[in-house]
């Protein structure tokens, strides 16, 4: 079998291609209002944006507006006064000759027509969307996928009016400067571990890649300094989600980090239904506060939202159902006051916030409902809901001052993912973006692990209440990590032209100092599909190997690299985000970072009893 | 020295001399390759007994060791167990394992 060692460019690097051929164009064309420069799509990743560059005589104000499908659908934005006009265009519909209308100073007005093509068939289609363009205005809800579907944004209509081509993972966040922070399509633990997190901005432009040596997954935050803090993991210890970094904006450089195994019992202590050794705490959330200088983190798999020094990384308090955890650990457990009659614990929680108040809001996924086996809840019988909590940390007390969603019963009960939004008083958003019905009947574990020949059905609620009055409510087919509410078109958005940066690094990815010395048996036989990619900073290499085989992949050079490859794939009982599984249950994918190999290798293959060659060189 | 035993063999045993038992499945990539690991092992450190045992055919020990995946490497002192590793583990981890064991 002959392997191609493909080369894959990096995203930043094809961008950069495409932005300088773009503005090459625009230097090289004379461009004005009645005959401006149009790219459609000009970072490749964001089909329904365009970039619009015209010159004025003088220096101008100018005002862009799609125009919507109605009057309410318009989106607008306007520029300073300038004589070069970098217009970004934000918001267009797929499959349309969209009407885009330029005005420039006084009595300057062009009309456009830009055609957009057909959305693919991951960018689903709401099921239900009941609002008003008054309440959202030209605001959207963003939603980042678990299952086949691809992250998007959905007007007051539900149309969708911008899309990621890119297979994103997890959170999705504006921060100060505008800008998205969104999980990488880079996969580097299966099943769902990626790379890092790309600072984006709307038009599709990626200006960073943060990139995490123990991989990102679930959440991140923009400190006020503009550094980051990202969930990972140190994969040598064989745990999974027990560590939150700080990583410095400029760099990428880690600056800080935050270690849940130095302050909680782990497995099986307090473990939730979904517990196991490897993902003993399952972190899906992180949260500043800056008023208590503390850090509230979200662990899934012992039922808890835990509070942390900033500083001194000591354990302050536990949100959580105290049930089974040792005596020692009682001291940091909430005891519930006020009108016990609707007090519930959070099961399996996500997105863990801090109020101004000082009171937690969280997803309250419900996941099993008790510390208990034999109290467990199935899925027709439990529910999910968004709950605020009022908090005194001084008497270790806990209140129930808020829920939504456990009047809805199984119809909103996710098992997994799932977020809450806090906008003010009174003013949440709830979504419920794991729901699953198998066999017609709601699905106890994770939608994407359902088994292959399962009837699937999946659901996802995503609502906005006012006052305990709902206000905006869309369901859409799939499953969908968080919701966000954000505008496209952001005043700090600034498109700036230059190429982005690969910030941070892999890691050096652990070695296997035991190689088998075995016979040759000759090229890498077909029937294992082996694949090779050569990234900017990695090799990644593809294949599907049975159950049990033993597999290693040797870099040999001046010295031989070699690496297990697990052809047994590990139970991933939190199997959060689905997308990056292949369809072929045997597929391994396994990257191995170039962060401290130099040279020239030959690559050759060990599986079970022989050593293949791959015909393949890579020079690193 | 590596040998492989049933429960019947590792019953008759001496266990009065620090030894490690593996539990392996013949259909486990890890097993396969901490087996070229422990032989590895092995060479540094000949005349400390390792002894492998299927953990498919081997049921009632297994479970009375409380040994619930494979591979899973016990290590015994005076027939008490003093450490455990679960999984593949590297050459130098074991090494060490043997060491503290013979300490």
């Amino acid at each position: 079998m002959t392997i191609e060692l493909k080369n894959v460019t990096h995203i930043i690097d094809t961008q950069a291609a495409a932005e300088e051929t773009m503005l090459r164009e625009i230097k090289t064309g004379v461009y004005t209002l009645e005959n401006p420069y149009v790219k459609l799509n000009p970072y490749l990743v964001a089909p329904l944006t365009a970039l619009i560059y015209f010159q004025t005589p003088e220096e101008t104000e100018t005002t862009v507006t799609v125009k919507g499908k109605e009057a309410a659908g318009d989106m607008s934005f306007s520029y300073p006064k300038a004589k070069e006009h970098y217009i970004q265009v934000l918001g267009l519909y797929e499959n349309m000759a969209n009407t885009v209308e330029i005005s420039a100073g006084a009595g300057g007005r062009e009309i456009l027509t830009i055609q957009t093509e057909k959305a693919p068939a991951n960018v689903l289609k709401p099921s239900k969307i009941e609002t008003s363009a008054d309440y959202l205005g030209n605001l959207c809800i963003f939603l980042s996928p678990t299952s086949p579907a691809a992250t998007a944004a959905y007007d007051y209509k539900g149309d969708v009016r911008w899309f990621s081509t890119l297979n994103h993972a997890f959170d999705l966040k504006r921060i100060k400067n505008g800008r998205l922070l969104i999980g990488t399509h880079r996969l580097l633990m299966p099943p769902y571990h990626v790379t890092g997190i790309f600072e984006m901005g709307l038009i599709g432009k990626i200006y960073n890649e943060f990139r995490v040596p123990g991989g990102y997954h679930h959440d991140e935050f923009e400190m006020e300094d503009g550094n980051i803090l990202i969930l990972t993991q140190a994969p040598a210890r064989g745990t999974v989600e027990d560590m939150c970094v700080l990583v410095e904006r400029q760099t990428g450089r880690i600056i800080d980090q935050w270690d849940y195994q130095t302050v909680l019992p782990q497995f099986p202590v307090g473990g939730s239904g979904t517990q196991d050794q490897h993902d003993w705490f399952h972190n899906n959330a992180v949260w500043y506060d800056k008023k208590t200088h503390s850090l509230t983190f979200s662990g899934r798999h012992q039922d808890i939202i835990i509070n942390i020094g900033y500083d001194d990384k000591k354990l302050n308090w536990i949100i959580g159902d105290p049930e089974g955890w040792p005596e020692e650990m009682q001291k940091y457990f909430f005891q519930p006051v006020g009108d016990l009659s609707r007090f519930d614990w959070q099961y399996e929680q996500h997105a863990c916030v801090v109020l101004p108040d000082g009171s937690i809001m969280c997803f309250d996924n419900g996941h099993w409902r008790s510390k208990v086996k034999s109290k467990y809840l199935p899925a027709k019988d439990n529910f999910s809901r968004g709950v605020r909590y009022r908090i005194n940390t001084e008497k270790m007390e806990i209140e129930q001052v808020w829920q939504f969603g456990k009047e809805r019963g199984a119809d909103f009960y996710s098992p997994y993912i799932c977020n809450v939004e806090y906008y003010g008083e009174g003013h949440y958003m709830v979504h419920s973006g794991g729901i699953g019905y198998v066999n017609g009947e709601p699905y106890d574990l994770p939608a994407v692990a359902a088994p292959k020949d399962a009837e699937l059905r999946m659901n996802s609620v995503t609502v906005e209440i006012k006052d305990d009055k709902i206000l905006y409510e869309m369901q859409i087919p799939a499953n969908y990590y968080r919701a966000e509410k954000l505008s496209l078109y952001c005043p700090e958005d600034v498109l700036t032209f230059g190429k982005g940066q690969l910030l941070g690094t892999l890691g050096v990815t652990e070695e296997f100092d035991t190689v088998p010395d075995l016979p040759s048996g000759g090229p890498v036989p077909d029937k294992y599909g082996v694949k090779l990619a050569q990234e900017k900073d990695r090799l990644v290499m593809k294949a599907v190997f049975e159950p049990g085989q033993m597999v290693m992949l040797l870099l040999e050079g001046e010295e031989t690299h070699a690496y297990f490859i697990p052809t047994t794939k590990r139970p991933f009982l939190a199997m959060c985000v689905g997308t990056f599984l292949e369809n072929d249950e045997r597929a391994v994918e396994m990257p191995i970072s170039f962060e401290g190999l130099s040279g020239k290798f030959k690559l050759s293959l060990i599986i079970d009893e022989y050593k293949y060659d791959t015909g393949c060189e890579i020079q690193i | 020295m590596i040998k492989e035993l049933n429960q019947a063999a590792y019953e008759a045993m001496d266990k009065s001399v620090p030894m490690a038992l593996e539990f392996f499945s013949k259909n486990c990539g890890p097993c396969k390759m901490l087996s070229y690991v422990l032989k590895d092992a092995d060479k540094q450190t000949p005349d400390f007994p390792i002894y492998q045992i299927d953990f498919n055919e081997n049921t009632e020990l297994k479970e009375r060791l409380g040994v619930k995946g494979f591979p899973t490497l016990l290590f015994f002192r005076d027939g008490v167990e003093v450490e455990r590793m679960e999984g593949l583990k590297q050459k130098p981890a074991i090494i060490k394992a043997i060491e503290r064991l013979q300490a």
